[in-house]
């Protein structure tokens, strides 16, 4: 075991955990964090365990705990703002950007890091970005076109021209 | 998919503490963990069942990308994301970027390593051949201090082996500065959007001052046999000036030469037909940025 301190969606937890424990699993099943979902038995081909890692996407089954000590994880619990979902959420709920879910918390946090590097995407390079991750009800247009929506609504907040 | 029990995680802060944590175990109890995009899958699954995970994270000295009037050294632990948005990699070091952008995907960029994956030296992956196609020397260092340099020629042993000893950590790959009128390229075919390499070509070329090629590198991914050099298409293409009536004749060569393997990704016959198709494009792109366009 190894007590480690990690900062997820702002709080600092000090857990002692076995060296072996996946991050997915420390959030899930010691922080009840199961916004972060397992979607393919932890063969990190899903893309649904998606969250930050100081900032940047990465699948957490395909990490330990332990590696995170010492980071701030955000998971899709601390994607709201303090008056409630982000433009990215509110995209994916105005195109219906998902049909049964399961995939939509991985991909909401891979976009939100990817919207963060490319405000003003094509459509070629969104689907490029989600790679990563899998939507087996294969909703995969009407996702596009809610990160697309996010990128155009971000872009007009940031530049104070609201629509 | 869950690790076996690991007795041990320790993080050191130096590539000799690195080197020192590793050398209190035996062989094959204790590994180094890089990006871990490799390496977790093999935990996951049991075919690595390592007693202590040395991670690597916070030893800033394998990290970064450096050029020192031409020469290019890239630390072992520089993830794909970094490599793919370095746009001083063109020209002679196109294929580094070439190669990283599509590794995997995003996620997988932001933790994957260089250094991971040359040690790890899986048969469908980008990073080795194009480390060998480049002609990259690896620095390897050890617990008594010592250190050497290997050609890649040298370090890719065959599928999933190297010759980096378990007691050796590797530094950095690095290039000296390449001759004017160089270029490299590389792509990869894999069954969707940068999938893992079915085949993959990577090619080096330099003109001389004719226009015609003096130096050829080949290097094929994808292959049962591990990631190689293609001698024969190297010989055709030197003395062309990348025509593509030459450049064909040299991938044809190439795939005639190597041996394919058939498997569900792709049949025998279905890798030769792309390695002339992914190649001959390939190479093109490398003489195009070795003429400087």
């Amino acid at each position: 075991m190894k007590t480690i301190t990690v900062t997820v969606n702002g709080t600092s937890y000090e857990e002692s955990v076995p060296e072996r424990m996946l991050l997915v699993d420390f959030l899930r099943d010691r922080l009840a964090l199961t916004g972060t979902h397992v979607g393919c038995t932890y063969e990190g081909v899903c893309g649904a365990c998606t969250v930050h890692l100081d900032g940047e996407a990465v699948k957490s089954c395909m990490m330990l705990a332990v590696q995170a000590d010492g980071h701030a994880v955000t998971t899709v619990e601390g994607l709201a703002g303090a008056d409630g979902p982000g433009p990215l959420q509110r995209a994916f709920s105005n195109s219906h950007g998902l049909q049964c879910g399961f995939c939509t918390p991985g991909i909401l946090m891979n976009m939100s890091d990817f919207l963060a590097r490319h405000p003003d995407p094509s459509d070629e390079e969104i689907r490029s970005g989600l790679v990563g991750n899998l939507c087996r009800c294969t909703g995969y247009v009407h996702i596009v076109r809610a990160v697309r929506e996010a990128a155009r609504e971000m872009r007009e907040g940031a530049s104070g021209v609201q629509a | 998919m869950y690790p076996s029990v690991i007795e041990e995680y320790l993080r050191p802060g130096s590539v000799s503490e690195a080197l020192a944590a590793i050398a209190r175990y035996d062989e094959g109890e204790a590994m180094f963990l890089a990006g871990g995009q490799s390496a977790m899958q093999a935990m996951k699954s049991r075919m690595l069942r390592p007693q202590c995970v040395v991670d690597l994270q916070d030893v800033a000295e394998l990290r970064g990308i450096a050029r020192d009037d031409g020469a290019l050294r890239i630390g072992a632990m520089t993830r794909y994301v970094d490599i793919a948005s370095e746009t001083t990699l063109d020209g002679a070091f196109g294929a580094l970027r070439d190669a990283a952008a599509h590794v995997g995907d995003r996620q997988v960029r932001n933790r994957g390593t260089i250094g991971g994956s040359v040690c790890w030296n899986y048969v469908a992956s980008c990073m080795p051949a194009v480390v060998l196609g480049l002609g990259g020397t690896l620095e390897l260092a050890a617990a008594d201090g010592s250190t050497r340099r290997l050609e890649a020629d040298d370090f890719f042993l065959g599928p999933l082996e190297t010759a980096r000893r378990e007691d050796e950590i590797l530094l950095a790959v690095s290039w000296p500065a390449p001759a004017a009128r160089s270029g490299s390229a590389y792509k990869k075919w894999g069954l969707v959007r940068d999938a893992l390499p079915v085949v993959g070509v990577c090619v080096t070329v330099t003109l001389g001052s004719d226009g015609n090629c003096t130096q050829a590198r080949v290097a094929l991914s994808g292959l049962a046999g591990g990631c190689q050099r293609a001698p024969a298409g190297e010989d055709l293409l030197r003395g062309c000036n990348g025509d593509a009536d030459a450049i064909e004749r040299a991938m044809a060569a190439i795939a005639d030469s190597v041996e394919t393997h058939s498997d569900m990704s792709a049949d025998a016959d279905y890798r030769r037909q792309l390695i002339r198709s992914i190649g001959g494009e390939v190479a093109a792109t490398a003489f195009a940025r070795a003429r400087g366009g």
